[in-house]
């Protein structure tokens, strides 16, 4: 059995038996928190370890979701709130046309841009969903955000808005999203998409159309990040201007890069190990020195383990 | 039938002119070989059929449709393929996906069901079978050319362009890349080719009739034999050679 799929199966071994071990129902909801985190750097993964688009935006996306969500099930007027289903679709199809409106400004055409250029744009897409979300007032709450009462879950049937209920959900959207999106990479589409990661101009001359492929992973990629960020913030309780800005955006590339660039399952333990040791070490006696400790840690691994964390699981190293 | 037609074709960079008003036909079915000494403007008309380039003056016609102004990925749906001097190919994949990207539906539509086939028989022919799962990096110099004729070659091209395609083999392997072509028109597997190339052995062994440039300029044209008693060519270029 390839090393790939072991590894798969022992990860899915854990996520299914931990919750029969951990009986801390606040561990639980973080554990849950960070398998959707995991989603979020699976579609990062998508378009910049797969696609070699490189992107310091992709928290629009991702908090973006959690702010449509958030709107439209707290706020009262013409026809809002909205049922939480609903407000999540809403969230998907709304991040999809963002991504399909920006893609088809900066990735096609002749003056299609690419690498750094691509880069910067994404960052200035972060900067300024992070500005409208300040400045957007009573829509956004401002400075302060959105507080949402929203509940995951059927109600008077099923919560599953914290301990065991909200991890499941979680695991769940996460299994699924992984098979998804490995299922894409693994199609011709997904061949297409590496190849352009590996050799743009080639493909365009076997007589691809570069800018499609790259402009429909770009789509997929944030359609995901809002799946993600809409449950995630959801259950948060509170969504603020930082969760769709630059911080956020930078973040998730330190899970991709952690875990082990262009093989997804590797970004999504990069981005379970990296917010769990965060947020080990962020308490108790370590208060003032955690961030240091979190620094260090991960220069070592980068070092130690150019491929990732995956890549060394998977014997690459 | 003429396939491919440039007509009074010019290409300056920087006052210095590359192609200056060159006409060139090839005819469906033929192999021709285009030689001349560095500078003589081969490689520049070579990327002027391809659309990589585009001309200053003149036109360049493609199974009589003007592809002049085409891109080089629309000349490339239309059947004109490129295989260039350095192999240009997809190293962090392997053979076989290198292979399967030249053989799929540009489109990303169904795959016929001779795919499979197709990449196989192209494995074999490029006598990379035994690595077809081996990572491109990890190929020898003529190992990635022959790579990247069989990727081309799955594109089905209609025109093949070669860019001294034995630049930097060794004289086996150059031998190898020639009886490959060969074996490839006899199966019928390319309709013509346009190679361009300064080793003459190659150019013998695979060419029907040589177009010699020089100074952006065709000088001559005609069987191998003929180029070879011809005093101009002679003095502008295989003199040079001995």
């Amino acid at each position: 059995m390839p090393r790939r799929r072991q590894v798969e199966l022992v990860l899915l071994g854990i996520v299914v038996f931990l919750p029969v071990l951990v009986r801390d129902l606040a561990l639980l909801d973080r554990l849950g928190g960070y398998f959707l985190l995991a989603i979020f750097a699976m579609s990062v993964d998508l378009i910049w370890g797969y696609g070699g688009m490189f992107t310091f935006g992709h928290a629009a996306f991702f908090g973006g979701g959690g702010y449509v969500v958030a709107i439209l099930t707290t706020r009262a007027g013409w026809l809002l709130p909205l049922p939480l289903v609903v407000a999540v679709a809403a969230a998907i199809m709304g991040s999809c046309l963002l991504a399909w409106t920006l893609s088809h400004l900066v990735l096609s055409g002749k003056l299609a841009l690419r690498g750094v250029e691509f880069a910067v744009v994404t960052l200035a897409v972060a900067v300024m969903a992070e500005r409208i979300a300040t400045a957007g007032g009573s829509v956004t709450g401002g400075q302060n955000g959105i507080l949402t009462d929203a509940r995951l879950g059927i109600p008077g049937v099923i919560s599953l808005h914290r301990g065991t209920g909200f991890y499941v959900l979680a695991a769940v959207v996460a299994i699924i999203s992984y098979l998804l999106l490995r299922r894409y990479v693994q199609s011709r589409r997904g061949l297409v998409l590496k190849g352009v990661r590996s050799n743009e101009h080639r493909v365009s001359l076997l007589g691809y159309e570069v800018a499609r492929i790259k402009r429909e992973a770009f789509v997929i990629s944030a359609g995901v990040a809002a799946l993600a960020g809409s449950i995630y913030y959801i259950q948060f309780g509170i969504i603020a201007p930082r969760s769709v800005g630059v911080a956020a955006s930078t973040l998730v590339l330190l899970w991709v890069v952690l875990g082990g660039r262009g093989t997804l399952i590797g970004p999504a333990i990069g981005a379970i190990v990296l917010p769990h040791l965060t947020n080990s070490l962020s308490s108790g006696s370590l208060l003032n020195t955690w961030l240091v400790i979190v620094g260090v840690i991960l220069v070592l691994l980068i070092i130690l383990l150019p491929s990732g964390i995956f890549g060394f699981l998977a014997g690459d190293e | 039938m003429s396939l491919l037609n440039v007509a009074r074709v010019t290409k300056s960079f920087s006052g210095f002119k590359a192609v200056d008003d060159l006409s060139l036909s090839i005819k469906s079915g033929e192999v021709r070989g285009l030689i001349g000494s560095n500078g003589a403007g081969k490689s520049t008309l070579l990327h002027l059929i391809y659309g990589q380039l585009a001309p200053d003056h003149g036109t360049i016609e493609y199974r009589n449709i003007d592809v002049t102004k085409s891109s080089a990925g629309d000349r490339a749906r239309l059947g004109i393929g490129l295989v260039y001097q350095v192999a240009n190919v997809f190293d962090d994949l392997s053979v076989e996906q290198n292979l399967r990207l030249g053989a799929m539906p540009k489109d990303l539509g169904a795959s016929p069901a001779s795919e499979e086939s197709a990449i196989e028989k192209t494995l074999t022919m490029i006598e990379l079978e035994h690595a077809a799962k081996t990572s491109v990096g990890q190929l020898s110099h003529g190992q990635r050319q022959w790579l990247e004729m069989g990727m081309v070659l799955l594109t089905k091209p209609s025109l093949l362009l070669l860019d001294e395609p034995t630049s930097g083999m060794t004289r086996s392997e150059s031998v190898r890349t020639a009886r490959l072509l060969r074996d490839l028109r006899e199966a019928g597997a390319i309709e013509s080719m346009l190679v361009v190339e300064h080793n003459i052995e190659f150019i013998e062994l695979v060419s029907d009739e040589v177009t010699v440039m020089h100074r952006g300029s065709v000088l001559a044209q005609g069987t191998i034999e003929q180029i070879k008693k011809d005093d101009q060519v002679r003095a502008a270029y295989l003199g040079r050679l001995h």
